[in-house]
C-alpha cells in the first residue's frame, strides 16, 4: 500500500507534488484544529471558580434586571470588581467565539440554573487582557451583558491552548519545509552542477525527482558531455598545433646555423623563432594550467615566492621579497609556480620592478605582487583576465606570449579554490593579490 | 641481447670523437641535427625508429643517445624505459612538449638531460658535451665527481633531495623551492659531507654542473640555502669555518 503510494507520488509532476503537499498540510491542519477544539470544549473549571462565576452572574443579572435602562451602564460598573468585570450594552447581535466552553457553561448553569434562561455563553478569551474567560448573557429586554473574569485553571488552559495550537503549526511548517525541500532537491543538485559546468570532467547529475526535472537533468547531462567534449577537442587541437609546429621550428632553427646564412638574417630569424616558441609555450601553459591531472602536494609557498624573486634578482631584475619565510599549503606545484612567476614577470615587464610579499590571513595565504608601473585602466582590468586579450596593442609584438599570462594565473589559482584580484594602487602601480586556502576545500 | 655498456672515454683517447646515436623520426630534422652534431665534432649515427635504434646499438659502440620521445610506433617513453633497463648509455631526450611534467618524467626515468624543441646547434652541442663530461670521465678534476644517477634520493636530517627532479623536500614532506644555483650548491655540499670546502672550490664545483648559475657570491647563496634549511627551527646543517669556507655537517644517506 505504502509502496504504491510512494510509486504514485514519484510519478507525479512538480505541480501535482506541490498540490499534494498542500493538500496534506490542509488535512493535518484540519485534524489538529478539530483536536484542539475538542480539548477546549471538554475543559472543566475548578468547582470554586465555577461557583464564583455563577454567583456573580446571578447577582449581576438580578440587579441589572431591576435597574432603569439609563442606569444600567453605571450599575454594571459598580458591580465590577478587579477580577470580575461587567459591561452592559443595548440589544445587539453577538459573535459566538470559536472557543466556546460548553462544559464550563454547564458547570455554571448547574450552580445558577436561572442563567440557562438568559442565553448564557462562555468562551475562552482570544487575547489575554481583561481576563482569560469571557462571556455574555441577555436580560429579559434582550439587552446584552458582557463579562470578563479570571479563572485559575484557565491560565494553564491558555498555555496549553497556545502550545496545542502552535505546536502542530510548527510541526506543519517543519513538515512542509522538509517535503518542499525534498521535492526541490534535484533542482538544487542541478543548480550545483550548472555552476561547475565547463570546468573539469563532466559530473553527471543523478536523474531523480519529477518528470520535468528528470528531463531537465538529462538534457543538462548531455549538454555537460557536449561542452566537455568540445573543450577536450579544443585542448587537443591547441596541443597538437603547438606540438606539431615545434618540429618545423626546430628545423628552421638548425637551418639557420648553416654558415652560408647572413649573420644579420640569422639573428632576426632566431628572434622570430624564439618568439614563436614562446607563443606556443604559453598556449601549452594555458591549456595545462588547470593541471587537474596532477595531484596537489605540500609546498612551502613563502619559499616558492622568495625563490622566484631571488631568481629574478639574480638575473639583474629589481625584485624584492618581504613577509613570512615559511608557510606550507597543499596545491599543484607546477601551475602555482607558473602563476607566481607570471605575476612577477608581468610586474617586471610593465612596471619595471616587483615587490612580492606573502602573509597568512586567517585560513588563507595572501600573496601580493606590487609594481610601480602605470597599472591597468580600471575599465580594462576585466579584459586583462581574458585569454588572448593584449592590452598593450601598440607594443603588442615586443611581449612574449599571447595575452595568456594573467588567464594562466587565474586558471591555476581557481583550480585551488583561490582568488586572483587585480587593482591599481592609489599611489600608482598595479597590485595583484592571490589568495589560496590553507586547507583545500 | 647485449647492448654496449655505458662508455667511459679514457682520457688518452680524447682525440677520438665520441659517437652519438640520434633517434629522430622526422627525416629533415634528423639530417639537420646530425649535421649540427657533426659540425660540433661528434661522430653521428642515426635511426628513424626504435627498431633501427636497437640494431645500431648492437652493432656499434655508442657514447650517448639523443632520443626524440615522440617517435611513431612505440611510445617514446616505453622505448626510453627499455633502453634504460638494458643499457647504461647516457640519454638526452628531445621533446616538442616542453612541459614541466614531461621534463620531470623524463629525468625520473633516468634521462641525463632534456632538450626542448626548437634548439640551436650550440645548445645541442653544449648539452651533449656536458652529459659526456659528467658521465663519461672527461672531467679532469682530481676528485671524483659524485655520481648523480647512482644516488637519486639523498637524505639528511629528515630532508630529502631528489636529484632527477631537482627537488628538495622538508622533513614535513613539503616541496621547498631552490634557485638553480642554490640547488647546484646543495648538490655540491651533499657530495662532500663533513668536509670543509673553500669558497673558490665550492664555486668551481657548483659551476661545473648544468643548470643556471648566477653571479651571486657564494656567501649569498650559502646564506639563502642555510635559511631555507633552517625551516624546522633546528640547527642549519651548513656551518661556517672561519677563514676557510663552509662545511655540511649533517649525515648524508644515499639510496
Amino acid at each position: 500500500m505504502t509502496g504504491r503510494l510512494v510509486a504514485l507520488f514519484r510519478r507525479m509532476g512538480l505541480p501535482e507534488r506541490l498540490l499534494a503537499v498542500l493538500l496534506l498540510v490542509v488535512l493535518i491542519e484540519f485534524a489538529a484544529n478539530s483536536f484542539v477544539f475538542e480539548r477546549v470544549d471538554s475543559f472543566m473549571l475548578r468547582r470554586d471558580d465555577a461557583e464564583r462565576i455563577a454567583e456573580n452572574l446571578v447577582l449581576a443579572r438580578r440587579t441589572l434586571e431591576h435597574a432603569d435602562l439609563d442606569e444600567r451602564t453605571d450599575v454594571a460598573r459598580v458591580l465590577s470588581t478587579e477580577r470580575f468585570q461587567l459591561q452592559w450594552s443595548a440589544p445587539e447581535g453577538r459573535r459566538r467565539s470559536a472557543l466556546g466552553l460548553s462544559n464550563l457553561r454547564a458547570q455554571v448553569i448547574e450552580t445558577g440554573p436561572e442563567l440557562a434562561m438568559a442565553d448564557l455563553e462562555i468562551h475562552l478569551e482570544e487575547l489575554p487582557g481583561k481576563g482569560n474567560i469571557g462571556g455574555s448573557f441577555r436580560l429579559s429586554d434582550n439587552s446584552l451583558v458582557r463579562f470578563h473574569t479570571h479563572a485559575n485553571a484557565a491560565w494553564k488552559l491558555t498555555v496549553g491552548r497556545i502550545v496545542s495550537l502552535v505546536l502542530p503549526m510548527l510541526l506543519l511548517f517543519a513538515l512542509a519545509w522538509v517535503l518542499v525541500r525534498q521535492t526541490l532537491k534535484p533542482l538544487r543538485n542541478l543548480i550545483g552542477a550548472t555552476r561547475h559546468l565547463g570546468s573539469g570532467p563532466p559530473r553527471p547529475v543523478p536523474e531523480r525527482g519529477p518528470d520535468e526535472l528528470r528531463e531537465l537533468i538529462r538534457a543538462l547531462n548531455e549538454m555537460q558531455e557536449r561542452i566537455h567534449q568540445s573543450l577536450v577537442d579544443r585542448t587537443q587541437t591547441m596541443l597538437a598545433i603547438g606540438h606539431d609546429l615545434k618540429t618545423p621550428l626546430a628545423r628552421m632553427r638548425l637551418r639557420l646555423d648553416d654558415e652560408s646564412v647572413d649573420p644579420e638574417v640569422r639573428e632576426g630569424l632566431s628572434h622570430d623563432i624564439e618568439e614563436m616558441r614562446m607563443l606556443l609555450d604559453s598556449i601549452q601553459a594555458y591549456v595545462d594550467s588547470d593541471g587537474r591531472s596532477i595531484p596537489p602536494e605540500r609546498i612551502d609557498i613563502a619559499v616558492m615566492a622568495e625563490t622566484l624573486v631571488d631568481t629574478a634578482a639574480d638575473h639583474g631584475a629589481d625584485a624584492t621579497y618581504s613577509g613570512i619565510s615559511n608557510l606550507e599549503v597543499k596545491v599543484r606545484p607546477v601551475p602555482i609556480r607558473r602563476a607566481l612567476s607570471n605575476l612577477i614577470e608581468n610586474a617586471l615587464h610593465y612596471g619595471g620592478n616587483a615587490r612580492v610579499s606573502v602573509r597568512r590571513d586567517g585560513g588563507a595565504v595572501e600573496i601580493v605582487v606590487d609594481d610601480d608601473g602605470p597599472g591597468i585602466p580600471d575599465d580594462r582590468i576585466t579584459d586583462a583576465l581574458q585569454p588572448f586579450v593584449r592590452l598593450d596593442t601598440a607594443r603588442a609584438r615586443d611581449t612574449a606570449g599571447m595575452g595568456l599570462g594573467l588567464p594562466i594565473v587565474r586558471k591555476a589559482v581557481r583550480t585551488e579554490n583561490g582568488t586572483l584580484d587585480l587593482r591599481n594602487r592609489p599611489e600608482g602601480g598595479l597590485r595583484a593579490t592571490i589568495r589560496l586556502p590553507l586547507e583545500p576545500a | 641481447m647485449t647492448v654496449a655498456p655505458r662508455y667511459r672515454l679514457p682520457q688518452e683517447t680524447m682525440t677520438t670523437p665520441p659517437t652519438i646515436l640520434l633517434v629522430e623520426d622526422d627525416g629533415a630534422l634528423r639530417t639537420l641535427t646530425a649535421r649540427a652534431l657533426r659540425q660540433s665534432g661528434f661522430n653521428v649515427l642515426t635511426a628513424a625508429t626504435g627498431a633501427e635504434m636497437w640494431v645500431t646499438l648492437r652493432e656499434a659502440t655508442v657514447n650517448l643517445v639523443v632520443l626524440d620521445i615522440m617517435l611513431p610506433g612505440t611510445s617514446g617513453f616505453d622505448l626510453f624505459r627499455r633502453l634504460r633497463r638494458e643499457s647504461d648509455v647516457p640519454i638526452i631526450f628531445v621533446s616538442a612538449r616542453g612541459s614541466e611534467e614531461d621534463r620531470v618524467l623524463g629525468l625520473e626515468l633516468g634521462a641525463d638531460d632534456y632538450l626542448a624543441k626548437p634548439f640551436s646547434t650550440r645548445e645541442l652541442a653544449a648539452r651533449v658535451s656536458a652529459v659526456l663530461r659528467r658521465g663519461g670521465g672527461l672531467d679532469s678534476s682530481s676528485e671524483p665527481v659524485p655520481e648523480m644517477r647512482a644516488a637519486d634520493s639523498i637524505r639528511f636530517d629528515g630532508w630529502e633531495v631528489s636529484m632527477a627532479r631537482r627537488e628538495l623536500r622538508s622533513p614535513s614532506g613539503a616541496i621547498v623551492d631552490l634557485t638553480g644555483a642554490e640547488f647546484d650548491l646543495l648538490s655540491t655540499f651533499l657530495g662532500y659531507p663533513q668536509r670543509v670546502l673553500g669558497r673558490e672550490r665550492l664555486m668551481e664545483l657548483s659551476r661545473s654542473r648544468i643548470g643556471d648559475s648566477s653571479d651571486r657570491s657564494i656567501d649569498v647563496l650559502v646564506s639563502r640555502l642555510r635559511r631555507k634549511l633552517q625551516a624546522e627551527g633546528s640547527e642549519p646543517p651548513i656551518v661556517t669555518v672561519r677563514g676557510v669556507g663552509y662545511m655540511f655537517k649533517a649525515e648524508v644517506i644515499r639510496n
